[in-house]
């Protein structure tokens, strides 16, 4: 149930003024993992659903960025 | 000052939640237009809708305009709250 986790290595010329970032980190939905829905998906309670943002358990991304300490519950990076 | 009692707000929050399962399974069924369970799933939460709604109206008068909900006397459908200032 994580959210996938991607990492990029930005280009970093001779002539920048700030500390260079080697690594950058995006997390990507789990939608692009799943192809065509299959039925019958574990779901949330409607009341669940309208915080989480969808319906079913497989497409819930908490979506947060990696440089953001966990404040909330259940935070999978 | 006119202040709305909790259930009002319960009652805004479920209809929210039930509303949103309801364009979710929409958008689910438009590509699934098969699916048996989610189109049951779909008339339940259609009817548990239409409940909540009934709830709703006649406590605190009607949701919407142009013949969408039944108006109560005097006509009232203007009146504060409005969705901005709930």
């Amino acid at each position: 149930m994580s959210t996938h986790l991607k990492t990029y290595h930005p280009y970093v010329s001779p002539f920048d003024p700030c500390k260079p970032i080697l690594e950058k980190k995006y997390s990507t939905p789990p939608h692009l993992y799943m192809g065509f829905q299959p039925p019958n998906l574990p779901q949330f309670t409607p009341v669940e659903a309208l915080k989480a943002g969808t319906l079913w358990k497989d497409f819930y991304d908490t979506w947060y960025s990696p440089y953001e300490k966990p404040n909330r519950g259940g935070h999978q990076s | 000052m006119k202040q709305m009692p909790a259930e009002y707000y319960q009652l805004m929050e479920q209809l929210q939640a039930v509303d949103f399962v309801l364009v979710e399974l929409t958008l689910y069924l438009d590509t699934h237009d098969d699916d048996l369970e989610a189109v049951k799933q779909f008339n339940h939460y259609v009817k548990e809708r239409k409940r909540i709604k009934k709830a709703f109206e006649s406590q605190y008068g009607p949701l919407q305009q142009f013949g969408n909900s039944y108006s109560d006397f005097p006509w009232n459908w203007n009146d504060s709250p409005w969705p901005w200032q709930v």
